[in-house]
């Protein structure tokens, strides 16, 4: 399993469609960064193959007053959560 | 035969046994190339990461995905200003014993390119072998 990290804006750049391009059907995608957009309702549905396996992160959704508004399709994690994530995959690989 | 085609030689001939045999290649590390030539560094550094590797041995591939196809345009050339761009790194490879030349599909088509438009033999990668290509380099970095 890999972990994918997003750190792109999925509302501008083509970055997010190469992520999910070379995703396999375990690995887990944890958007970071600017990356966070992405768990907005307006964004969510392009992950919707990724039941379970799309996280965000906390201190970057709060960074940008965007904690309350994140869809529930995303599993908010922290920064220990990101660690359990790493220690979880085989690799990561970043898309920037 | 010179060093350097007997290396272009093999280069073709594994590309086509990784192609037809086995469907996906596989290696120490895959550095994978999606920015253009020229608009920033990031083509550049992507394959500097990639000499490096190889120059201490490891088995590279290289993925050109995205923009980062443009990298295998023939008739490159420098900017404007003299900047040097990044044509003479790719005929630089074989020297490296980076053979593995992949692009993905859906980056030629949606821009009107197909592999014979390339600077070198490459191995086209359609896209749902991209998970198990990832999959099969135990280092991936990202450019």
């Amino acid at each position: 399993m890999i972990l994918h990290l997003l750190n792109r804006s999925p509302a501008t750049g083509g970055t997010v469609d190469d992520a999910l391009a070379a995703m396999g059907p375990d690995d887990r995608l944890l958007l970071i960064e600017d990356g966070v957009l992405g768990a907005l309702p307006a964004q969510v549905a392009r992950f919707t193959g990724l039941t379970g396996r799309l996280f965000a992160l906390r201190e970057d959704l709060a960074a940008r007053g965007l904690l309350e508004r994140c869809e529930e399709q995303a599993n908010i994690v922290d920064v220990d959560g990101f660690v359990t994530l790493t220690e979880e995959a085989d690799k990561t690989v970043s898309w920037s | 035969m010179n060093e350097t085609e007997s290396a272009i030689d093999k280069g073709e001939v594994e590309g086509k046994v990784e192609g037809k045999v086995e469907g996906i290649a596989k290696g120490d590390l895959l550095v994978i190339l999606r920015h253009s030539p020229h608009g920033s560094s990031w083509l550049r550094e992507g394959l500097d990461a990639a000499l490096v590797a190889a120059a201490f041995g490891q088995q590279v591939s290289l993925l050109f995905a995205g923009d980062g196809v443009l990298a295998l345009m023939p008739h490159q050339q420098a900017g404007a200003l003299g900047q040097k761009g990044t044509h003479g790194v790719i005929d630089m490879l074989a020297m490296y014993d980076i053979e593995t030349l992949l692009v993905d599909a859906h980056a030629l088509t949606s821009r009107g390119l197909s592999a014979e438009d390339l600077m070198l033999p490459v191995s086209v990668v359609e896209g749902d072998a991209l998970p198990k290509l990832l999959d099969r380099h135990p280092l991936v970095l990202n450019f």
